[in-house]
């Protein structure tokens, strides 16, 4: 690989007629663009537009079934990751692909040719210090990378493309967990990799104004098709969006006023314990009333998920006290909670929402078999329980061919909608939705949107958690960041400003008062 | 891979039907077979004049076909025992203590009637039979029980913990049928004691009342997972851990269930062998030996993919092969131990066999146009 | 008393080699519950080969040969068919305990042979043991194929894009295990108690599979687990050295089982379970799909 032939400007990736199938659906059709050295390139697309098959085919996790790789102007054929990290193309994933036993330093140098048959981890330490100098990276090398945040654990992946000679970095969504400081930093950190003739290219979904900051050029794709290649200069967030999306782009949904009631969760200085045995929520108080959703809004692993499962019975509480309309639940079983009115829908969909064995008509039971209308002396009314599923796949829009299909033969939108169908079939006086649109499409996630505010209409009280600014904003009656356990504040929407949450969410204090 | 104009894959499948686990199963029992007779082979032995001489003297004769029965009841129960915890996901490799622990149960109870005294039962036999069942229940279930009531509170693997008490309860039977035991049988063989003949169990059609008991017990248990509710909470469990769960089923009771069942039911083949078969009503000093045969319950539990009705021909045939192969042995000079060879390539059939559960070879016609 | 603790450290030797296989091939990510299958199989082909060619060393070299082969048979069906490998496991062991009954059952009786020498009044596999627990520890903590290993035990995908070939590092772990099941299951029937009878290893492998996790993989304690299961098992069959005359032998021969399931029960406290926890190979049993 010519190394010191390179100047900023050359070519050094190109695509040409990038074409890949799979069953029932053209991933990426005749896709052409280049990237060039020392320039940042975004790569733009919603979800299913096919950013994900190009990425695994750049990286050599998938072979093209038409079309070119051209790697310093040379085709290319890539069999194995290996073979694209031996030309100098490095991925950062979004779903991090490291391993959280192993400290910085093993994970860096896992499967390193220069690695020697004894490690020598000084050594490593040191070369990988001056990379961190070289480009404003702060981490603790030996630290395990299960006790990293986020943003640091990207850092690492970033290294390890480094460490391994990347001079082209791609990045999978490289600032969806990143809370806005964290985002300088990197952007920051990319300007100086740019100016040593690296080419960086992020792959993002919807963060537009990211693109518009960091990016010399981008290509959006749609459908699997390249609809545009645009200089970001000449670019807006309304084009690029439209690019994307193929019509006008509404972002808010209509909103819904409710009266609201008496509170019908309080909670008293909760806090709980993750899987590691760590204290991730740290003693929150908070109430959520008759007719309101409240909004947690967060970056994962900010102990949102250890909130749902204490609410929800699925995880005991290390302190602290829970009351459903003034009863105290804190003790209580799960299956109690549900007899009392709570309705929990979980942010796992397939392993722990559903069965995905199971039949739909069976999938519902799940939420009825403690019911005394469905069993008699303990045997099972199925007739029964399939009419009600069968009602329920109508009216909620679920596409199956009958009750008695197997629920993983669904997909994630219609999964979903199966779940709320027999969660909200229940009219709980108490809803908890654990990141209820998580990659579901545009159409889902507006259906399960309007679901929420249909619950609500009828008066439930209900706890939403989501990663999605926008859709807690438009949602939410109060929003309540979370960081590291605490509430930073619960603020009602109309005094609520994008910045000044997402600066919450990173943990920095407001100037907002709390309520 | 492509043969002619066809490519050849290999896809997962979505969902076997009855039909295609049936004859994916047929399929394993024959090559196990078909494996077994190269041992036949080996012997000097035509395979096919050994099967025969193992399958008339099974089926065909009139000593060999009640001692085929009796085998295959023995053989249900312990695969009943073995396929509810299976349905629960959860593995029962314990029927031989369970069963131990059960004739145990029973013997106790008959011991506590007066059986081993010499004047003779005192109370009728309409009240010791049952109750030495609900001795054999009771044995089983507690032994059973342990395994359950450790996964479902502590997690701890249940794998290991019913080994254990497999070589405790066979090393608590040794303690009491010899060296002065308290169940010891007159002879000094290091056998237990035999029951008076008041006690035996009674005959309907010729055999031990225990096979209707264990047929209906079959049948029950199938209407229990196909249309009740803790039917339904078992499989749930059994599928998705996580997801029973948060549907508020119990992570505690159901695995202290499932293996309270699974126990019991063992505990009740224990009685059926060893107080209820006529021409043995003792615990036999090679007691050990049942205890293997117990672990055709599990070969038998997974082909019959965990309906408790299904495997009621299958447990006929393991019945017959092993008391055929048995009697065999000696016939035809093929060596000790053919059944326990039997056991051993079944079982690695049809583990081996598991890939087409999940995977079907599917043919496309190649070049497809998109 | 020494009689007592060198008998001790030589059975604690089978549980150390056993273990010490399982544990690799877990920490590669492969679970093989069948740990007693292949050790009957090591302990039988050792004992027949060398009963029949009169050479210790040929019976090792079988014993070796055959675990290999079974531990491939069960890597093959866990790694290359990615099936349930407690299935897989639970297969092994009973072929395994089904094929030795029928195979040694000619060779009922014992081993004749004049016993291997002694070092300094212990089996020279004690020696061979600690030699191994510390290699193992050596590659695991040191050498870039000990973290090659670790790592694909732990996230197969990470492994992979780190250019990692993942089944060749677990058939090679599984392999490597099996060699040294055979060899546990040979020292057993060739030198520890030289007599072939059917199941004599009496559930020896499943001791072994408890004792892997409670050591939560680490070599050291797996050796100091091993050492006092082997002081147990020897306590059973003598209890009349500590404890002369008090209850039948039978019951005695029930405590390094009962001991097992307490050690079990141990590890589920919380302070061992959460250790446990973040020291198992979190892919452990999971196949794994490309893609």
């Amino acid at each position: 690989m010519p190394q010191n032939a390179v100047k900023r400007g050359d070519t050094v990736l190109e695509v040409r007629g990038i074409t890949k199938r799979f069953p029932g659906i053209i991933a990426n059709d005749d896709i052409d663009f280049d990237i060039k050295a020392g320039e940042i390139h975004a790569i733009l697309g919603e979800n299913g537009a096919g950013k994900t098959t190009l990425m695994k085919i750049l990286f050599g996790l998938h072979q093209p079934d038409e079309g070119g790789i051209y790697v310093h102007g040379e085709k290319v054929n890539f069999r194995s990751p290996l073979d694209a990290i031996h030309l100098g193309i490095g991925m950062v994933h979004q779903n991090r692909r490291l391993i959280p036993a192993h400290t910085v330093i093993e994970n860096i140098v896992l499967g390193h040719p220069r690695a020697g048959t004894i490690l020598d981890l000084k050594r490593t330490g040191e070369e990988i210090s001056e990379l961190c100098d070289r480009y404003g990276f702060k981490v603790d090398l030996k630290a395990k990378v299960w006790q990293l945040s986020e943003g640091e654990k990207q850092v690492v992946e970033i290294l390890k493309a480094l460490y391994r000679g990347a001079k082209i970095l791609i990045l999978d969504e490289p600032t969806s967990a990143l809370a806005p400081p964290e985002t300088k930093k990197l952007l920051a950190s990319i300007k100086i990799m740019t100016g040593d003739e690296l080419a960086v290219v992020p792959f993002i979904t919807h963060k537009l104004p990211i693109v518009l900051t960091i990016s010399d050029r981008v290509t959006v794709l749609r459908r699997g098709k390249v609809t545009a290649h645009l200089k970001t200069a000449d670019a807006t967030e309304n084009s690029l969006a439209q690019e994307m999306v193929g019509r006008e782009v509404i972002f808010r949904l209509e909103r819904v006023e409710v009266e609201k009631g008496k509170p019908i969760l309080q909670v008293e200085n909760l806090s709980g314990l993750n899987d590691k045995g760590a204290l991730a929520l740290r003693g929150v108080s908070f109430s959520v009333h008759e007719g309101e959703i409240l909004g947690i809004a967060g970056v994962s692993g900010n102990g949102q998920q250890v909130l749902a499962e204490v609410l929800a019975g699925l995880r005991r509480a290390l302190g602290g006290n829970v009351f459903l309309d003034r009863i105290n639940i804190t003790h209580c079983s799960a299956l109690q909670r549900w007899l009392k009115g709570m309705g929990y829908i979980p942010s796992d969909r397939i392993d722990v929402g559903s069965i995905g064995d199971y039949s739909l008509a069976e999938n519902v039971f799940m939420n009825y078999y403690f019911d005394d209308e469905f069993s008699k002396w303990g045997i099972v009314d199925s007739i029964k329980v399939r009419r009600l599923t069968e009602e329920l796949i109508s009216e909620y829009g679920v596409v199956a061919p009958g009750s008695d299909t197997t629920a993983k033969s669904l997909s994630g939108g219609n999964l979903q909608k199966l779940i709320l169908a027999r969660v909200l079939s229940r009219k709980p006086r108490l809803l908890i939705a654990n990141l209820p649109t998580q990659g579901l499409d545009v159409g889902a996630t507006e259906f399960v949107q309007n679901k929420l505010l249909e619950a609500k209409k009828e008066r439930a009280g209900i706890l939403l958690i989501s990663e999605d600014l926008d859709e807690i904003l438009s949602l939410s009656d109060r929003v309540a960041p979370i960081y590291e356990g605490e509430f930073m504040g619960i603020i009602p929407v109309e005094q609520a400003k994008r910045e000044d949450i997402g600066a919450m969410m990173a943990g920095l204090k407001p100037q907002v008062a709390r309520t | 891979m492509k043969l002619g104009g066809y490519e050849v894959k290999l896809e997962k499948k979505l969902k076997v039907t009855g039909w295609e686990a049936a004859i994916i199963s047929i399929l394993a029992i024959l090559v196990a077979l078909a494996l077994v007779s190269l041992i036949f082979l080996q012997a000097g032995v035509n395979p096919l004049v050994g099967y025969k001489a193992i399958f008339s003297y099974a089926f065909a004769n009139l000593f060999g076909l009640p001692l085929t029965i009796n085998r295959s009841v023995f053989i249900l129960l312990c695969t009943c025992a073995f396929i509810v915890p299976m349905r629960a996901g959860l593995w029962n490799i314990g029927m031989a203590g369970q069963l131990y622990a059960g004739a145990l149960g029973a013997f106790a109870v008959a011991l506590a009637f007066g059986a081993k005294g010499s004047q003779g039962m005192n109370l009728a036999p309409a009240i010791v039979i049952p109750s030495m069942m609900v001795g054999a229940v009771l044995g089983g279930g507690l032994i059973g029980a342990i395994p359950g009531f450790l996964k479902g509170r502590l997690n701890t693997n249940e794998i290991v913990v019913t080994m254990m008490l497999n070589s405790i309860a066979f090393w608590l039977v040794s303690y009491m049928i010899k060296e002065g035991g308290p169940f010891m049988g007159g002879g000094g063989e290091g056998e237990g004691y035999k029951l008076p003949q008041s006690i035996y169990a009674p005959l309907i059609l010729g055999g031990p009342f225990t096979i209707p008991i264990a047929l209906g017990l079959a049948g029950l248990l199938h209407f229990m997972f196909a249309r009740t509710k803790t039917g339904y909470q078992i499989k749930a469990y059994g599928l998705s851990p996580s997801a029973a769960r948060y549907a508020g089923i119990s992570a505690y009771n159901v695995p202290l269930l499932v293996f309270l069942i699974g126990g019991i039911v063992s505990g009740l083949a224990g009685y059926h062998y060893f107080a209820a078969l006529p021409g043995v009503f003792k615990i036999t000093r090679n007691y050990g030996d049942l205890g293997d045969l117990s672990f055709y319950g599990i070969i038998c539990g997974l082909i019959s993919q965990g309906n408790p009705l299904a495997a009621i021909p299958i447990a006929l045939l393991f019945g017959g092969l092993t008391n055929g192969g048995r009697f065999v042995q000696g016939q035809l000079k093929i060596g000790f131990g053919i059944d326990y060879a039997l056991l051993g390539v079944l079982m690695i059939t049809l583990v081996a066999f598991q890939f087409f559960y999940r995977h079907s070879i599917v043919w496309h016609k190649s070049r497809r146009e998109s | 008393m020494w009689e007592f603790v060198a008998r001790s450290l030589d059975a604690s030797t089978i549980f150390t080699i056993a273990a010490l296989g399982e544990l690799i091939g877990q920490r590669s990510g492969i679970l093989n519950v069948g740990i007693e299958g292949i050790m009957l199989f090591g302990a039988t082909m050792g004992f027949i080969v060398a009963k029949s060619t009169g050479s210790y060393l040929l019976g090792f070299l079988a014993a070796i040969a055959i675990g290999a082969l079974i531990a491939l048979l069960h890597g093959f069906f866990s790694i290359t068919l990615g099936g349930d490998q407690v299935v897989n496991g639970m297969g092994i062991w009973i072929l395994g305990f089904g094929l030795t009954a029928y195979v040694g059952y000619p060779f009922t009786g014992p081993l004749g042979m004049e016993r291997i020498p002694e070092i300094v009044g212990l089996s020279p596999f004690f020696y061979v043991g600690v030699a191994l627990i510390v290699i193992t520890w050596w590659v695991f903590s040191k050498m870039n194929l000990g973290l090659r290993i670790r790592s694909v035990g732990e996230n197969p995908s990470v492994a992979v894009v780190s250019g990692i070939d993942v089944t060749r590092t677990r058939y090679l772990s599984v392999v490597a295990s099996g060699m040294l099941m055979g060899l546990a299951g040979a020292i057993y029937s060739l030198n520890y108690n030289p007599v072939w009878s059917i199941n004599f290893l009496l559930g020896w492998g499943f001791i072994a599979l408890a004792l892997v996790f409670f050591s939560m993989w680490n070599p050291f304690i797996l050796l100091g687990g091993s050492i006092l299961f082997g002081s147990l098992w020897q306590l059973s069959l003598n209890p009349q050295l500590l404890f002369p005359d008090v209850l039948s032998r039978y019951i005695w021969r029930t405590i390094p089982f009962i001991m097992t399931i307490g050690v079990l029960v141990l590890m589920s406290t919380q302070w061992f379970s959460s250790r446990w926890g973040a020291a198992k190979p979190e892919a452990l049993g999971q196949p794994y799909e490309e893609g």
